[in-house]
């Protein structure tokens, strides 16, 4: 997963960045409102984090102007302005969730994740898809019941392809969530990891989860199943 | 003396009375002098035609004819008198009207002189007296003065002057009462705008309009454009002083963040628990302190109602996006065109943190009920925010009502908003309430009543 962060105040960018990366998620980072804008339009992002009070353009802007060009990925405001009045601007303005600043950064993770889960419809933070079952607060992975230890490379790929299940999702996009920059883009390393998730959750080649379809990437296959 | 109609209306009463005493005496001096000299006018009058009536004997002594041209000599009681001495002092003629009557005319004037005195009768009637002494030669060749008088009584003239008197007194009277009448009505015409000015002051300070307007007489045009302009930069002060104050709540937030974000790289530790701890109360001061209702800040002058529904409709939108996996359903029930006398964003505030709470703790459904009083512009509000939860306990309602208890433990940094919630009722003299909904949950009732009218809820 990609996310976006736009912030001005250095230190807090480059702090919840490394930790943001540290949890598993690809992270470009922008100081300003106009960098950050042309990020969130160019770049493949899953989600972004938007100061409101940014410099060049305001979050609320960026935010609107994502919006208006079609960009739908969820939006985190980071706000330290807490009247509801700015918040409700915020969410208005096409921003999905808020926090208040200071935070605690379990919190912002907690809110980053909910808001990907649900931009792929899950409703609840536990992913059930037949017998498999994601729980993504913890990053815990279960097939019938036992638990399955994976690699943080593995869980990134795993998570990306469960809430999106049913869609296709491309090689390359899956090369360009799990590092934060270009990386010999055509190795064969996520042939690999898929290789092994494959072997880990499946040794009997029972359940099939994730499908290859060839030329076009790949897709987990499994009925979801909502809890309500 | 502190109403100024009251002073106008002494002053010119006192002026009133001043002008019109003086005015009376003039006139009464005037009228009684004039009478007087037509007394005497007519008693030189009466005098010429008893000299001219006097006739000489066969001695050439002056006599007068029983009858007189002049009738009232002959009547008694007539009050006019007339008499005829010679030189003896001794009257030789007396007319009939003052037949057993003393006239004390006094001595004789100097020959040829007319003089005027005044006499009294024995029993009091005041008279107006003239006496002509001529010097008469009798048929001897004699000069032997005779003094002719007559004089009248002053009854008549005193009673015309009493009349006089009454009439003048009566008319200034009446005068004196329709000018005070008058002027009071002057003066409230002339109060009127200062009456105005001050009901728009009024206005202004409840909010019910934003500054004064301009159809006030030329002497209070700067007054009231000088009050618009205090009105205006009070307003503009305020603004300034809650930007101020957000833009440190705004800069400081941003690093506290940072040093939890910092210190939350590092590994746990017992020195790290410290920090947050720390910067969790910094924070927590700094919101409580900065979140102070706008009314605190600026007061409630000049603040306009505002329409609250369409802003309340988007806070429903940014909740129900919030609480996406939730999906709460959230019901408004809004009166028609409810407007908060008051700072939108004190509102906001209020529905903002009642119904973050309630969408928090509900199960399914939350309920807003707003009504505004019978007279929209009154300023009365009721808001009733009620969900499903699992309702507030009695005693953590009281304990929740006090300053800085976080209503919800379970959501570090969200402790406050009943707090504040409370804060910006008590700013609009307000009240508020925690009870049980018929939901099932807590049900918090906001009524702001304004001042002298009464609080309880409308049926």
């Amino acid at each position: 997963m990609r996310l976006l962060v736009i912030e001005d105040d250095t230190t807090l960018r480059e702090s919840l960045c490394a930790q943001l990366a540290t949890a598993g998620f690809g992270v470009e980072q922008a100081g300003d409102g106009k960098e950050g804008l042309y990020f969130g339009l160019e770049y493949p992002v899953d989600l972004a984090i938007v100061d409101l009070g940014l410099p060049e353009i305001s979050g609320i802007d960026v935010i609107r102007e994502l919006r208006r060009k079609g960009k739908t990925y969820p939006v985190l405001i980071l706000t330290a302005r807490d009247r509801w009045q700015d918040k409700v601007d915020g969410l208005s303005a096409g921003a999905d969730d808020y926090v208040v600043k200071p935070f605690q950064t379990e919190e912002v993770l907690a809110r980053v994740n909910a808001l990907l889960r649900r931009s792929g419809g899950w409703a609840s933070s536990v992913l059930n898809a037949g017998p498999v079952s994601l729980d993504t607060s913890r990053q815990e992975l279960k097939v019938n019941g036992s638990a399955i230890e994976l690699t943080s490379y593995e869980y990134r790929i795993i998570e990306h392809l469960m809430i999106r299940a049913g869609q296709v999702i491309s090689k390359s996009e899956l090369t360009d969530r799990l590092y934060d920059q270009d990386f010999e883009r055509d190795s064969n390393v996520i042939e690999v990891f898929i290789g092994r998730l494959r072997k880990k959750m499946d040794p009997d080649n029972t359940i099939k989860p994730i499908e290859t379809l060839r030329g076009r990437g790949y897709r987990f296959s499994l009925e979801r199943i909502q809890s309500e | 003396m502190s109403s100024l109609s009251t002073r106008l209306l002494i002053s010119v009463s006192l002026l009133l009375l001043f002008f019109f005493s003086v005015t009376i005496v003039v006139l009464d001096i005037a009228f009684r002098d004039a009478g007087e000299q037509a007394q005497e006018d007519i008693l030189d009058g009466q005098l010429m035609s008893l000299l001219a009536a006097a006739e000489p004997n066969i001695y050439g002594e002056l006599q007068m004819p029983p009858d007189l041209p002049e009738p009232r000599f002959s009547n008694v009681d007539s009050g006019l008198y007339g008499e005829l001495r010679d030189n003896s002092g001794e009257p030789v003629w007396k007319s009939q009207s003052a037949l057993g009557l003393e006239l004390p005319y006094g001595d004789p004037p100097g020959a040829g002189e007319h003089r005027f005195s005044r006499l009294q009768l024995s029993d009091g009637t005041p008279l107006m007296a003239l006496s002509l002494s001529v010097e008469w030669e009798l048929a001897s060749g004699e000069l032997r003065p005779y003094t002719f008088s007559v004089s009248e009584s002053l009854d008549s003239f005193h009673a015309q002057l009493a009349r006089f008197r009454r009439q003048l007194f009566g008319w200034f009277g009446a005068v004196a009462i329709i000018m005070l009448f008058s002027i009071s009505l002057v003066m409230r015409s002339l109060l009127r705008p200062l009456r105005q000015i001050e009901k728009e002051i009024t206005e202004v300070e409840e909010g019910k309009r934003g500054s004064l307007s301009e159809s006030f007489p030329t002497e209070l045009h700067g007054v009231a454009r000088n009050l618009n302009v205090l009105i205006g930069s009070e307003r503009a002060r305020s603004e300034r002083y809650r930007n101020t104050l957000d833009n440190l709540a705004h800069s400081l937030k941003t690093p506290l963040a940072a040093i939890l974000s910092v210190v939350s790289e590092q590994p746990k530790s017992e020195v790290n628990a410290k920090v947050e701890e720390q910067v969790q109360r910094m924070n927590d001061i700094v919101r409580y302190q900065l979140r102070k209702p706008a009314t605190l800040v600026s007061g409630t002058l000049g603040v306009a109602p505002v329409a609250v529904e369409g802003e309340l409709l988007r806070l429903v939108d940014g909740l129900k996006k919030v609480y996406r996996d939730k999906q709460p359903d959230i019901r408004l029930d809004i009166g028609h065109d409810v407007r908060f006398r008051g700072d939108m964003g004190d509102f906001m505030e209020l529905c903002g943190n009642l119904l973050d709470n309630a969408c928090k703790w509900c199960r399914k459904k939350v309920e807003l009920c707003l009504r505004a009083g019978d007279d929209n512009d009154s300023g009365y509000l009721n808001m009733i925010v009620s969900d499903d939860g699992p309702g507030i306990p009695q005693e953590a309602a009281s304990q929740l009502m006090q300053r800085g208890v976080r209503l919800d433990e379970s959501a570090p940094g969200h402790g406050i908003g009943l707090a504040v919630v409370k804060d910006i009722v008590a700013s609009y003299n307000g009240k508020i309430t925690i009870g049980r909904s018929p939901l099932g949950g807590a049900e918090i009732s906001i009524t702001i009543a304004p001042e002298g009218r009464s609080s309880s809820s409308p049926t």
